[in-house]
């Protein structure tokens, strides 16, 4: 495996596979195209959550409608240094064939030397297990189970349907099955079923289903189905959902959500994720944005004086409390402004 | 007069070096795609005001500034219709509202209308 600069090597282990950072492209528009892998491996990424593969069934998926995206909260006046927006997007799965993307795989493995992991979406059991078996036999180093698109149809559940076939890739394949959840509080339930279904990590969380109203013309705004939604804001929410998840897995997780810059995933870690997936950040803000936090997590830690992010994972979690420990008053004078009291 | 290298990305600050350059286009795209879907953006130029906003924002590298000297600001936006995957960030970057849709050039059932066939969907 070639190593990078100092600072961006960060070198990881994570269910089975040795990654040289914990940042990880995750699923979308930015690991659609080969060309894409080779430029994330320049950039530093350890691993490529390639774009999502669906089954024949779900062949509309390809078509994406367009426009696909919209920036809610966007200012376009100055030019998006708000720091707040929200990605809503429409875009479905990978647009080119089954043998297309077996294809992809297959050079996107042998043209870097990254770590690649398939992406699949079905319903049917059968689906899932033959979308994963050729994504393992065209050299995909681990594959990630989106169950939890928020473009999929409302009617699949996940005790009826994706239980099933968590259980059935697991026993088909030998690459590590990572299981990707929708943010919600289920999460954690579903995180432990996954566990004991097999999965050798899990992705905490996908983007929210969300929709906006145009309240002119009294309708959603777009084309009328809900959206993935996600941004800058999602990472409190997913902050909470990977410490709740932690303490009750004993699989790695890999977060996801919200992360722009190298605090976000330095909390990440300290709530106790392994690796972090990134997207958002290089859509708006291009593909230099992994450099940047490799440097800002290389900064921190030797701030901190640690050698590796695993000397920290977790370490807020051990502090987070019950509700009923919140100390309300602990008496000690404060500094400051407003506490001059004493 | 600065060339489109010398362009800033006016929210970070940073010199576009030329990361977007290197990757082309989105693919491979469903087959029909183009005529199922036509849509791709397109600049007015009477509304471009040069400001740049658009370009980081282009994930698919359609979107490059050309020097134009007969032009008010003297440079302006061009979408290459190739690399236009119909996404619709370009319209959330522009102050100036200076996109439009327009049917994808690249496909023949819709090149006879041509560019003057210009379709504000508003969105």
């Amino acid at each position: 495996m070639k190593q990078l600069k100092s600072d961006a090597c960060l070198p990881t282990a994570f269910a089975g596979l040795k990654l040289r950072s914990p940042l990880i492209v995750a699923s979308g528009p930015a690991s659609h195209d080969a060309k894409q892998i080779r430029l994330a491996e320049r950039k530093g990424a350890g691993a490529v959550v390639l774009k999502t593969v669906c089954s024949e069934k779900y062949d509309n998926m390809r078509y994406w409608p367009r426009p696909r995206y919209k920036l809610l909260d966007w200012d376009r006046q100055i030019n998006g240094r708000s720091k707040q927006f929200t990605l809503y997007s429409y875009e479905q799965g990978y647009s080119g064939t089954l043998q297309a993307y077996w294809d992809f795989v297959r050079v996107c493995k042998e043209k870097s030397d990254i770590a690649i992991i398939g992406s699949a979406f079905a319903d049917a059991t059968a689906d899932w297990v033959d979308l994963a078996t050729h994504i393992e036999e065209n050299g995909a180093d681990a594959v990630e189970l989106d169950i939890s698109s928020p473009h999929r149809p409302g009617s699949l559940g996940f005790e009826t349907t994706f239980v099933e076939a968590i259980k059935s890739v697991v026993n088909s394949v030998k690459i590590p099955v990572w299981v990707k959840l929708a943010p919600g509080p289920d999460v954690v339930n579903q995180s432990v079923a996954a566990e004991q279904c097999g999965a050798a990590a899990v992705t905490l969380c996908n983007r929210m289903r969300g929709i906006d109203v145009d309240i002119e013309n009294q309708r959603p705004i777009l084309h009328g189905y809900y959206a993935g939604i996600g941004g800058p804001w999602a990472k409190y929410y997913n902050f909470m959902n990977v410490a709740e998840t932690a303490r009750a897995v004993k699989i790695p997780i890999s977060a996801t959500g919200g992360v722009m810059n190298a605090e976000d995933v330095i909390s990440y870690v300290l709530l106790g994720a392994s690796t972090i997936q990134i997207l958002s950040a290089i859509m708006v803000n291009g593909w230099d944005v992994l450099m940047e936090i490799h440097a800002g997590i290389r900064s921190y830690m030797e701030r901190k004086r640690i050698t590796s992010l695993e000397e920290i994972r977790g370490k807020a979690l051990k502090k987070i409390v019950r509700s009923d420990e919140i100390v309300r008053w602990s008496g000690e004078p404060k500094n400051g402004p407003r506490n001059e009291w004493d | 007069m600065r060339s489109c290298d010398g362009v800033v990305n006016l929210r970070t600050g940073r010199a576009m070096n030329g990361t977007k350059r290197e990757y082309v286009g989105l693919n491979p795209m469903p087959p029909d795609f183009a005529a199922m879907y036509p849509p791709i953006a397109f600049v007015v130029e009477e509304y471009c005001i040069g400001c740049d906003r658009c370009i980081p924002l282009c994930f698919f590298d359609a979107l490059e500034m050309i020097d134009k000297p007969e032009h008010k600001y003297r440079r302006v936006a061009l979408v290459e219709p190739k690399h236009c995957t119909g996404c619709g960030l370009c319209f959330e970057a522009c102050p100036t509202d200076a996109f439009v849709w327009v049917p994808d050039r690249s496909d023949e059932r819709h090149a006879s209308k041509g560019e003057g066939d210009l379709e504000d969907t508003n969105i």
